[in-house]
């Protein structure tokens, strides 16, 4: 066979693999180029939040009906767990759509390239979470992140954004080539012929003796790559200023999608990939996952500010999930880490859209903020509650279920001094969450008022604690469920 | 005089074998530099050095095709488009600024430490006499590769069968730098 045909016709049998990923790309471009800038020019630009909400569900329609594959020389794979992290990030990016128009319409920095780049970052995530091979799981990476750099320091007027951007961009280059590294030192020690990851966790498996060291660091280079993307300890320092300079509906995105879709990928690289060399990363893994769950909660407690505690909180439930990835049994660990990315999800766009909801569009967004919520605004003082009540863990929410689970799973691993701290560091969390709740409620109000909440975000907030009270009844059988269809 | 030669023979043989080694230091020499430099033009020449020390050592590799690459877009492309910036932004003004002050001293003790663990770690993977099976570092790699023979063909049959999704994903990255760009430089938003 030819091989311009034999290329033509594994392009045709591997496409509908990768079929979300293009049309997010395709409807990316035509929303910058014939759209934006030509067609609908004229077009109030809140209306493209509501397109790329579409879009999106669009997008997540065609990821629940791609095949089941392995493609592209066994670069991308297609499977429940591709699928399911693939769901949490597209729902990320629908819940950002909805919370940030009416903080750029009052800045006036509404643009079509806002929506742009967040569909072409959730497309740089659902490769990264199907990649079954460094090299496109290094690109998928980048275009993920790449896009959030530019998100970050969007609001370029704004001295904080700007610096925010800044330096999530150095040190995501940095940690991008310490992370490049560990690839070619494990692509060396496999003797250059291979980065697939299940090839590869064969060949280092089998390395000659005097790779062990070679091995050993490239090991490390991934894991502390890995460690700074999804913001672990102690590879966190970029995340709380980040978090706080970052215009807030991008901090809600950054706080659950590239998370979720980098620990997947962590999950496939060291669940499946490493396997066979887990001496290597057991240790070092185990220490970054205590030291995230000690510090970022005790950091979190001094935390003025609700997005930088929630920035710190963040760390410490990173912590939580990085249980799920030390267990050697990979799919109930898979299973446990979904499940709590998915909780996470709607209890922390939840308790973004409150606080973007709160800030308005001026700066303010200390916990003081919440004083008397309860009485000037009951409902979505309730709400928020249940978001903070959820994220502590305290039962019987939802969050707990989740941290149930994967506490449960860590002991079974025998974890048993990693459970204890996480079950400890758990209760210190309970305070510094309590404690906004305690704001809202037991605080006298101050007389500023309120503005008339959009409809996007109260539905954000209704369908969050929906989600969160009703999967609360079904907690006992949910992780029956999601063992079906991961 | 015939020893002498012998030796001189005897010279370039060992730096025959172990040119990748070379180029590789230099290359490595030449960015400490590029870091270091105080004059930011000094910085885009010795970058200029890096980037003939990289294409070097991917002739040592054997892939001819890359390395010509390597030269006309970095040597010939991206490096004169740096020495326009830098030629094009005033810089003198933030030449008083010492940054990282606070830090110089942990940084050079962290980066001496990283740098005596990983010359410690090559030294045992090529030169040890424990060494097993040395580590790769001559035509060998490159027959993994396969890319010994018609360079410019293998490098772009790799690109379009086994590496096309990392390539198509690099072009959406070099779109993305693009949107970048212009939505953090527009004059207006509006």
């Amino acid at each position: 066979m030819p091989f311009a045909q034999a290329l033509w016709e594994s392009l045709v049998g591997d496409s509908p693999l990768v079929l979300p990923v293009l049309f997010l790309w395709l409807t990316g471009t035509l929303m910058l180029w014939p759209l934006d800038s030509w067609l609908l020019k004229r077009m109030p630009k809140e209306r493209w939040s509501f397109i790329t909400a579409v879009i999106l569900i669009v997008t997540c329609w065609f990821v629940i009906n791609a095949p089941n594959a392995i493609g592209f020389a066994d670069m991308f794979r297609v499977d429940g767990v591709t699928k399911g992290f693939q769901i949490i990030c597209i729902g990320a990016g629908v819940f950002t759509t909805a919370l940030g128009h009416k903080q750029f319409d009052a800045l006036k920095e509404h643009t079509a390239e806002y929506y742009a780049l967040i569909l072409f970052s959730i497309s740089g995530m659902l490769l990264l979470v199907g990649a079954t091979d460094l090299v496109s799981m290094f690109f998928a990476l980048e275009l993920m992140s790449l896009c959030i750099y530019i998100l970050v320091g969007y609001l370029r007027t704004q001295e904080r954004s700007v610096e925010a951007g800044i330096k999530y961009f150095l040190l995501g280059a940095f940690s991008s080539g310490i992370l490049l590294f560990g690839i070619s030192l494990l692509f060396a020690a496999t003797g250059g012929t291979t980065t697939n990851l299940e090839r590869l966790g064969q060949a280092i498996a089998l390395a000659p003796g005097n790779h062990d060291l070679l091995v050993f660091s490239g090991v490390l280079m991934v894991l502390i790559g890995f460690a700074f993307k999804v913001a672990a300890v102690p590879f966190h320092m970029w995340s709380p200023d980040v978090y706080e300079g970052a215009p807030t509906p991008v901090t809600a995105f950054l706080s659950m999608a590239p998370k979720a879709a980098a620990l997947a990928a962590f999950l496939r690289v060291f669940g499946a990939g490493f396997h066979s060399v887990s001496e290597n990363w057991i240790a070092p893994l185990s220490f970054i996952a205590a030291a995230s769950m000690i510090l970022g909660n005790i950091a979190a407690l001094r935390q003025q500010s609700i997005k930088r505690m929630l920035a710190y909180s963040s760390i410490a439930h990173v912590g939580y999930m990085l249980l799920g990835i030390l267990s050697m049994d990979t799919q109930a660990g898979t299973q446990a880490v979904w499940f709590y990315m998915t909780t996470y999800l709607f209890m922390q766009a939840g308790a973004f859209a409150v606080v973007i909801h709160l800030q308005g569009v001026e700066e303010g967004e200390r916990i003081e903020d919440f004083r008397g919520l309860g009485k000037r605004h009951p409902l979505l003082a309730f709400a928020m509650m249940v978001f903070m009540l959820s994220l502590a863990g305290i039962p019987p929410l939802l969050g707990f279920f989740s941290k149930f689970y994967l506490f449960r799973l860590a002991i079974i691993e025998g974890f048993v001094t990693l459970t204890v701290i996480a079950l400890l560091t758990s209760v210190i969390a309970a305070y510094y969450y309590l404690n906004v709740v305690a704001q809202m409620y037991f605080k006298e109000p101050d007389e500023k008022e309120l503005g008339r909440m959009g409809i996007c975000t109260s539905t954000v907030v209704t369908v969050c604690s929906a989600v969160l009270l009703v999967g609360t009844a079904f907690g006992p059988w949910i992780m029956k469920w999601v063992g079906k269809i991961l | 005089m015939d020893q002498f030669l012998s030796y001189i023979n005897q010279f370039f043989s060992y730096i025959g074998q172990h040119l990748f080694l070379i180029f590789g230091l230099l290359a490595v020499i030449s960015a400490a530099f590029l870091v270091f430099a105080k004059n930011a033009v000094h910085s885009v020449l010795t970058f200029l050095a890096a980037m003939i020390c990289i294409a070097a050592c991917y002739l040592t590799l054997q892939s001819e095709f890359l390395a010509v690459a390597q030269l006309l877009i970095y040597a010939g492309g991206i490096v004169v488009l740096f020495l326009f910036v830098v030629m094009l932004v005033e810089l003198s003004k933030f030449k008083e600024n010492r940054l990282f002050q606070k830090q110089t001293p942990y940084a050079v003790v962290i980066v001496m430490a990283g740098v005596g663990g990983f010359m410690w770690m090559f030294r045992r993977l090529i030169f040890d006499s424990s060494a097993s099976i040395p580590l790769t570092l001559s035509p060998e790699l490159s027959e993994g590769l396969n890319v010994a023979n018609q360079n410019a063909q293998s490098v772009s049959r790799g690109l379009f069968t086994g590496y096309l999704l990392p390539f198509e994903t690099m072009s959406v990255i070099l779109l993305i730098a693009l949107i970048g760009a212009i939505v953090l430089a527009k004059q207006s938003r509006a």
